[in-house]
């Protein structure tokens, strides 16, 4: 059996790990990196290029290079996240057949998962290299608030990649894992990731060798990005002051202004000021112009404070959850580069009342603990066993359009439970269910999973049949059903009216599509 | 998200242990009837079909008894029948996963219907500490990434069910108010010592039970609920019935109505409780029923009817002596099983032992079994308790 490597994969970064003789290790690519941007770019000469190959052109072709495509993987095009992907991405959006969101490259549409699964392809590969020999099981990180569309899209993104996926698990949960490898103590953790484009908050308890998640928390709408964005819209503001020119319409401009911003913000978590320096950034009737302007890191901290005290809040609330104070935790880890700003690291401080742990590299702590999972769970030597929770509330849609919960956010997974549902008139043959997870009374303010109609009910006075339906969220967190007639024990059938997940057909006409292009490649 | 369909029971084959007392198991009639429909040959799925009960419940019964070795799988290629009860039907070495881990999951699934302290095996008195502890090494031991892609194929669906219930034990035991108030269910009823305390006894008791299985019942699902509130309610009016009843001295009335309620809630230790005394008193009752019955018959000289209610009789109320009596005569008449009638004959004695018929009888009863010396020495016995009985010394001279 070959071995089965951890990836964490990032909005921004992906990174790869394996276990190597008992210890994790994280897998360097040919460019010597740990880290490799979550990029996908198609050339003007119908190339694909993957991670800093693709970061490396991403300005000059920035209509053909995607980044930061897991903001947009397993949700409907019409949601809130995705419109706002469109207006910002220099990429094409569009509707595909199942209501998601797809990227148009050059004249191809390509599906989240395909694009999700040409960067795991790259990390694939990224550890063969490294490790010169096959790989095939992986374990897939993703962030604690990923519902079931986007982690079955995840995984469906493995499958495409010619991984089998043996678990997708949080990537809270992989740092506290990466952690807590080979520590006997009992403690508890707090795990405060600011990644690139989320933000999750999850507390653990480690005790003899069992991993047990407590709660989980966050915000898909808080990362670094959201940094970047307020000193890009800073900057734009004080050239459009200075030299009258507004830069918000030139895509190319915007690019530049992204990556600089980016690399201010890293520089400023060093330093107290920096210069975002962009020659020929626009022009006008005199010529070329520059843009030349300094940042101070009070200033930056002025203009993401409020972002952080958010993150404070959803901590607050996280160890609500969990019945905890927060002098209770033993341990803070941080995770996700946004964690290395002071700013960032004084607030977690001031919360927890304790400096937060240094041993781990907030980079590669994740993809650490996957490969540790990984492990676990094929070893023979079962000392270390993960309790997950499901961070999101499973229900359905009741009459009113209210959210009926039938398993609660922070429940261990797996878990299994179930409803009876009924008919409303007489001689009725089928009841139509709508899945959906989140938190909110209302049932349109929730994500939508699934609308199922089970037909076939036997014909008898409205209330009396009386269908029991099963809702299972498995160990990777995604959600199945099934349903049964009490009264005759018959299975009952359903069908899926809508899921913004890909079918069968669809992923296998894909796998053997990326199996041409791979011979095309390598002929 | 994904549709599944099936279930790893809907195939299984069931059929009866043979050395397992059946009758013992207080039953309602749709659980009766669906015991008689079990006959090693019908599927699981069919048997949820097959009507009296719903098929969650048919499934609650099948898997019970499964537990209490009532049932056993009825597997075709297991030829030899009639061995014990255990488990072991279940247990297949072609699996990758040792015997001794399928032995221990299958003797926890069998205690699934435990109390949560039972399921996590902790006292009372263990802190939060000790819980999460217990929870944590169970963990180990039951949760299904334990056996991650290994080939265990029903163990997958029995280990799904043993980990669910433990999580769900640590859940409730881990909340302090529900457990405080699983707890105040667990505390047994005061001891009571006189027939009409008895009586009163398990009436508080109820409400007890009443208030710990609240939040028990909060684990499970509406469909589940609804049916469960219904079959408790049932259960509570039939052993209200049965405690008026038992007040008003009709203890077999009582005694069914309390059967009735244990066969709708089997998990209410309080009716369980009541039954023992309900129980004896109803059997009295029935006892000196029968004997009424075999003394009408006897009026009527139908001797075998007389002989049949007799031995009956001796089943609910075995020191009645002059039942025994009745029954060793009866027997010795009709000359068939002579052991028996002596054992009856002897108990009488035993019961009066200065009654000369009693000896008489027993020494006749000695005789017709050719054991002339005992004959002679019951005969000499009954003699001494009344010279004046001309029939033992006409016995007797007989033998000599």
């Amino acid at each position: 059996m070959g071995r089965v490597i951890g990836i964490d994969l990032g909005t921004t970064n992906s990174c790869v790990a394996v276990m190597e003789s008992g210890q994790p290790t994280v897998l360097p690519n040919a460019g010597g990196y740990k880290t490799t941007p979550s990029m996908v770019a198609l050339t003007a000469d119908g190339k694909r290029l993957v991670g800093h190959l693709a970061k490396r052109q991403a300005i000059t072709n920035s209509r053909n290079t995607v980044h930061a495509a897991k903001r947009l993987i397993g949700r409907r095009f019409d949601s809130a996240e995705t419109q706002q992907m469109i207006a910002l991405a220099p990429y094409e959006v569009v509707r595909g057949p199942n209501d998601d969101p797809r990227i148009k490259l050059g004249e191809k549409v390509f599906t989240c998962p395909e694009i999700g699964s040409i960067i795991l392809r790259e990390m694939k590969r990224v550890a063969e290299e490294a490790l010169g020999e096959p790989v095939r099981d992986a374990v897939i990180t993703v962030p604690a608030y990923f519902n079931d569309s986007q982690r079955q899209c995840t995984k469906d993104a493995g499958r495409i990649a010619g991984l089998e996926v043996l678990r997708i698990i949080n990537e809270p949960t992989a740092a506290a894992l990466a952690y807590g490898f080979g520590k006997r103590k009992d403690e508890k953790i707090a795990v405060y990731d600011l990644g690139g484009g989320t933000f999750d908050i999850s507390i653990l308890e480690l005790g003899s060798g069992v991993l047990e998640v407590h709660s989980t928390g966050g915000s898909p709408f808080l990362g670094g990005e959201d940094f970047d964005r307020r000193i890009v819209a800073s900057v734009i503001d004080r050239y459009q002051q200075a030299e009258g020119i507004d830069l918000r319409g030139d895509p190319m401009a915007l690019q530049r202004l992204k990556d600089a911003a980016e690399k201010a913000k890293c520089d400023l978590s060093v330093r107290e000021t920096t210069e975002i320096s962009l020659p020929f950034i626009a022009s006008d009737a005199s010529g070329p112009k520059h843009l030349n302007l300094e940042l101070t890191r009070v200033a930056l901290e002025a203009m993401v404070d409020d972002v952080v005290r958010q993150t404070v809040k959803l901590v607050e609330q996280c160890l609500a959850d969990a019945e905890l104070q927060p002098g209770d935790i033993d341990q803070v880890i941080l995770v996700g580069g946004q964690t290395r700003m002071p700013l960032v690291q004084n607030a977690v401080a001031e919360l927890f009342g304790k400096r937060p742990h240094k041993g781990v590299n907030p980079d590669e702590v994740v993809a650490v603990g996957a490969a540790l999972q990984g492990e676990a769970l094929l070893t023979e030597d079962k000392s270390l066993l993960l309790l997950d929770v499901t961070p999101l509330s499973l229900g359905i849609g009741t009459m009113g359009g209210h959210f009926a919960r039938l398993i609660d956010r922070n429940t261990t997974v797996p878990v299994r439970k179930q409803h009876v549902f009924t008919t409303t008139r007489d001689g009725q043959s089928a009841v139509k269910i709508r899945v959906l997870q989140g938190e909110s009374e209302t049932a349109a303010e929730n994500d939508l999973l699934g609308e199922f109609v089970l037909s076939g009910i036997r014909p008898a006075p409205k209330g009396e049949p009386a269908i029991e339906v099963s809702f299972d969220i498995d160990a990777n967190g995604i959600v199945s059903v099934s349903a049964r007639d009490t009264d005759t024990g018959k299975e009952q059938s359903i069908t899926v009216n809508a899921t913004g997940t890909l079918s069968e057909e669809e992923i296998s006409r894909i796998i053997e599509e990326q199996e041409l292009y791979e011979v095309q490649i390598r002929s | 998200m994904e549709l599944r369909s099936g279930s790893d029971e809907e195939g299984r084959v069931l059929r009866l242990v043979e050395s397992c007392g059946v009758p013992s198991i207080p039953l309602s009639p749709a659980e009766g009837y669906l015991l008689s429909r079990i006959d090693g040959r019908t599927p699981w799925g069919v048997l949820r079909q097959m009507g009296g009960l719903p098929a969650a419940d048919v499934d609650l019964c099948l898997r019970r008894w499964l537990a209490q070795g009532l049932l056993e799988a009825a597997d075709a290629s297991d030829g030899a029948s009639g061995g014990p009860p255990s488990a072991d039907d279940l247990l297949d070495s072609s699996l990758d996963l040792p015997v001794e881990a399928q032995q221990r999951i299958l003797a926890f699934e069998a205690r699934l219907d435990r109390p949560y302290h039972e399921i996590l095996g902790v006292s009372r008195e263990a802190d939060a500490k000790i819980v999460k502890r217990a929870y944590f090494e169970l963990s180990k031991e039951f949760h299904p990434d334990r056996y991650f892609r290994r080939e265990i194929g029903p163990y997958a669906a029995r280990l799904s069910r043993v980990f669910a219930r433990i999580a769900e034990a640590y859940e409730l035991l881990s909340d302090p108010a529900a457990r405080a108030e699983i707890e105040r269910g667990l505390d047994p009823a005061p001891a009571q010592t006189t027939d009409r305390a008895e009586a009163a006894a398990p009436v508080a008791g109820l409400a007890q039970s009443a208030s710990a299985a609240r939040r028990a019942r909060a684990a499970l699902h509406p469909g589940q609920l609804r049916r469960l509130a219904e079959r408790k309610g049932r259960s509570r009016r039939f052993f209200e019935a049965g405690m008026v009843a038992f007040e008003g001295g009709r203890w077999l009335e009582a005694s069914a109505s309390v059967r009735l309620a244990i066969a709708f809630d089997p998990s209410n230790q309080a009716f369980k409780d009541a039954f023992g005394p309900v129980q004896r008193k109803a059997s009295d009752e029935r006892g000196k029923q029968l004997v009424e019955q075999a003394e009408r018959a006897l009026d009527h000289n139908d001797f075998r009817d007389a002989l049949r209610s007799y031995e009956e009789s001796l089943v609910h109320r075995p020191h009645d002596p002059g039942a025994n009596f009745e029954a060793a005569r009866l027997l010795l008449h009709f000359g068939e099983d002579l052991k028996r009638a002596k054992e009856y004959a002897a108990r009488a004695c035993e019961l009066v032992p200065d009654s000369a018929s009693h000896r008489r009888l027993l020494g006749k009863v000695y005789r017709a079994a050719g054991l002339v010396a005992n004959a002679r020495r019951e005969l000499e016995a009954a003699l001494r308790i009344d010279p004046m009985d001309g029939a033992a010394r006409a016995e007797l001279r007989a033998l000599a």
